[in-house]
């Protein structure tokens, strides 16, 4: 071949590059996606980094997908004047990422841990558990070369929506493929494709076809009940729940003892959904004996009319319009009942 | 920083924009010299000083031996720069190891032993480089090369960055030459250059990274045994992976360079295609190989001391060279298992030849085929099949975490435990077959031909649209900044 034939190689490859990027980001476009940001290692990382710039009650949040989806960031600096640093990882357990931050004696500030029983008493070594465990391994790890990358990336983020790896990428799109897998092997199943999208600060966020379509709200619930989520299996007891118990325990005491501060929040769920966690996570047994062992205040939503009248469309996480006035009433019933100041023109009060 | 990293693209269009701009040679490899050290400080800033160490050592080390004639001296400075050089790699890479099994040791006489674990960091392609350097200064010890008199062209020999952390590891005749007079790509080796980076990251990002990793990493890190279809599949997605990710690396290597105007040498030719394990180390991580050939297997003296002795050296080579692979005794132990299908080899070619007659029965299959095929090809395609099922043996100890974790996946994939779960799902399995087959089939018609041979005759608008399809599933893959598996060792 001529090197005039290899320069309109290229020049042919680049015209089909550029084609096929333009014609697949307008079609996922046409389709109503929103744009999502990818909860990758690097963006958890680049949150990480912002615990030590917080102001005084300015909080950072760890826990679950609940906290991410509830908590409207947003609406929170309204209310208060300061964004919350939102840690939480979805489908794991709060209790590495806990002992991380207790273990960082530059953190001092205020901690929100999402407490969806399930998830937060999960047994050492288990998958929620480990994948907790993976972000907090690669956060001392996150190069200089990973960091100019990540800002990179999130430039091209911010305008091409088919870089949604969760959704759009190659293998994502493969998962789907309706092919039926060996009998006895688990399959982890499809969130629908219109579920929701995740902002650049990390908030999570049901879409509007997800809250005016049914069928797509079935389709969260049919993931929840294949996972067990339904099922009134008990959770851990006995010596595994304690050595668990103690743990947290020493983890919010090294944080309390810096003079932070730690607050455990349990967020609403509906219908099916909760009753299975009234049944395997009795309160008395689970969320009582943390508060009482730890000695940290809490929050749960059935302790508060305003924060127990909603109904969780997908059984497990607040609509977006409700998330607004919930997360305005969980600021004013932190400040009041814990005595700790989240707004920004005054200084922050140790619990008592 | 990696090939498959925005910043890596970003760096690259600068880069390729100042060497491409009207400076002097000098100040052009003095661009390449600062942009090879960001490359690598971009890591782990620190670092970096032990590369300038090895270089600085190296370099006058070089000098001395090449001026002194006494040949104590001389020894003694090629003893200055093994000892600092295999003594970093030691320390970095093999303390760890060396005081678990010193530990271990101990314990087994009887002493109580404690030693608090060292916190090392492994310098990214601490291996490479090092071996790189020794090549210098033992090329020069033998007289075999000229001392380079510039420390510009033996800082950018070393330090060059698309060879550094992870090969092809060069020799200094493969590259001090190309610095000494101006260079800058031509459109031919540009165009070509930029193809090869694409089909490297192909081999990267969509194969080894996309499709082949999951399945891998998923069960070769389970505690318990799986079903052999399971066990096979995680062994032949690794195959797979690993040839994807480090010949990927080198594709992309050899390329970048080339847009720069300097040539690489291979570093694999097609090895799944492999006849027999010598044929193997010919293809696989060719310039480890040759340089574990001439600076190891020929100084112990190769195979001009006896049967025996030949045998010894090659089981010595090859356990070094899987030591080299990293601080672990299942390095060793795949180390261990090359030499030896390297010596049975040796063995079968070393006995006596019979006059060979083709067999009625060869005869038959052959007549019955519908397809001519000659009964060398034949035999040779079951000879290569074989080849690759000892490969992938091997792999299982390379990949495993430990001895017994290997153990347990073979007795899985023979079938000796037969009880493990099915973990894996369908589309899962039906890719590991698919690029399994591909793979060895790509490899089989391309034995002995070359990819710039093959590619050049296809018509232009064919391979616009080969390097079209392959630039698409990159960017649809969107795997974009993970390591490449050789960056550990």
């Amino acid at each position: 071949m001529e090197t005039a034939d290899y320069k309109k190689a290229g020049w042919l490859a680049l015209a089909l590059v550029l084609l096929f990027v333009a014609g697949w980001e307008i079609y996922w476009r046409n389709q109503g996606f929103a744009l999502s940001f990818n909860d990758d290692e690097s963006l958890w990382a680049h949150t990480r980094k912002k615990i030590y710039n917080v102001a005084p009650g300015q909080p950072v949040i760890i826990g679950s997908s609940r906290v991410k989806f509830d908590i409207d960031q947003e609406t929170w600096k309204k209310e208060t004047g300061h964004q919350p640093v939102q840690l939480a990882l979805v489908g794991t357990s709060p209790r590495p990422v806990l002992r991380d931050l207790a273990n960082d004696p530059k953190f001092k500030g205020t901690l929100l841990v999402g407490v969806t029983e399930g998830l937060f008493f999960a047994a050492d070594g288990s998958f929620m558990e480990e994948r907790a465990a993976k972000r907090l391994a690669f956060y001392p790890r996150w190069s200089l070369s990973q960091q100019v990358s990540f800002h990179l990336n999130q430039v091209l983020e911010s305008n091409l929506l088919f870089l949604d790896e969760e959704r759009f990428s190659l293998n994502a799109l493969l998962k789907r493929l309706p092919i039926e897998s060996r009998p006895g092997v688990f399959v982890f199943p499809n969130f629908p494709l219109k579920m929701g999208y995740m902002k650049a600060d990390r908030q999570e966020v049901f879409s509007d076809a997800f809250v005016a379509d049914t069928a797509v709200q079935h389709g969260v619930q049919y993931v929840w009940r294949y996972l067990g989520m339904l099922g009134n299996k008990r959770g851990f007891s006995g010596d595994t729940l304690t050595n668990m118990m103690s743990s947290v325990k020493a983890s919010v005491d090294k944080i309390r003892a810096r003079g932070g501060t730690v607050i455990f929040l349990r967020m609403p769920s509906s219908n099916p959904a909760w009753a299975a966690e009234q049944q395997s996570y009795p309160r008395e047994l689970y969320w009582d004996r943390l508060l009482k062992e730890t000695g940290a205040p809490g929050i749960h939503f059935t302790d508060y009319p305003e924060l127990s009248k909603y109904v969780c469309p997908d059984w497990s996480h607040l609509s977006p319009a409700d998330t607004k006035p919930f997360t305005k009433d969980l600021i004013r019933i932190i400040e009041q009942k814990n005595h700790v100041t989240l707004r920004k023109t005054s200084a922050t009060t140790k619990i008592q | 920083m990696v090939f498959n990293s925005y910043t890596f693209v970003l760096f690259f269009i600068l880069l390729l924009v100042l060497h491409n701009l009207p400076f002097s040679w000098k100040i052009k490899k003095i661009n390449l010299l600062l942009a090879s050290y960001l490359f690598y400080a971009l890591w782990n800033p620190p670092f970096i000083l032990l590369l300038w160490l090895s270089t600085v050592v190296d370099f006058y080390m070089a000098r001395l031996i090449a001026v002194t004639e006494d040949k104590t001296r001389r020894r003694m400075w090629l003893a200055v720069s093994l000892v600092l050089n295999l003594g970093m790699l030691s320390y970095f890479k093999y303390g760890g190891f060396l005081l678990e099994n010193f530990t271990a040791l101990m314990a087994s006489m009887g002493i109580a032993f404690q030693a608090v674990k060292p916190d090392i960091i492994l310098p990214v392609g601490i291996s490479f480089y090092t071996f790189v350097t020794l090549s210098y200064t033992i090329d020069v010890y033998r007289r075999k090369f000229a001392p380079e008199p510039s420390f510009l062209n033996f800082a950018l020999f070393v330090t060059y960055f698309p060879h550094l952390v992870a090969g092809p590891i060069v020799r200094p005749e493969d590259l001090i030459p190309q610095f000494k007079e101006p260079r800058k790509a031509t459109s031919y080796q540009m165009l070509w250059g930029l193809f090869l980076l694409s089909l490297g990251l192909f081999m990267k990002v969509v194969i080894a990274d996309g499709w082949m990793a999951e399945p891998a990493d998923f069960i070769f890190s389970l505690p318990f045994p799986v079903n052999p279809l399971d066990a096979w599949s995680a062994v032949l997605a690794f195959s797979a992976q690993i040839f994807c990710d480090f010949a990927g690396y080198s594709t992309c290597a050899i390329g970048v360079s080339l847009c720069l105007g300097f040539t690489l040498p291979e570093n694999f030719r097609f090895p799944y295609a492999a006849i027999g394990f010598s044929d193997f180390w010919r293809r696989w991580h060719i310039t480890l190989s040759t340089w574990l050939r001439d600076y190891l297997y020929i100084p112990l003296g190769g195979n001009r001391l006896g049967g025996f002795r030949t045998y010894i050296n090659l089981m010595i080579t090859m356990l070094l060279g899987g030591l080299w692979h990293g601080a672990s005794w299942n390095f060793v132990i795949w180390g261990g298992l090359h030499g030896l299908f390297l010596c049975i080899e040796r063995l079968f070619r070393n006995l006596p030849k019979k006059q060979k007659n083709p067999s009625l029965a060869e005869d038959m299959v052959i007549q019955a085929t519908l397809i001519p095929i000659r009964s060398k090809n034949m035999s040779n395609l079951f000879l290569a099949l074989f080849t690759l099922f000892l490969v992938n043996i091997t792999w299982v100890f390379f990949r495993s975490p430990d001895f017994g974790s290997a153990m347990r996946m073979l007795l899985c994939m023979f079938g000796v435990i037969t009880q493990g779960p099915k973990m894996l799902a369908t589309p899962d399995m039906l890719k590991v077959a698919i690029v399994t087959v591909a793979l060895f089939c790509t490899h089989w018609y391309m034995r002995d031909k070359s990819v710039k041979a093959v590619f050049g005759n296809f018509p232009w608008w064919l391979l616009g649209t080969i390097w079209s399809i392959m630039l698409i599933l990159i960017i649809l893959t969107q795997k974009s900044t993970s390591s490449f598996i050789y960056f550990q060792f």
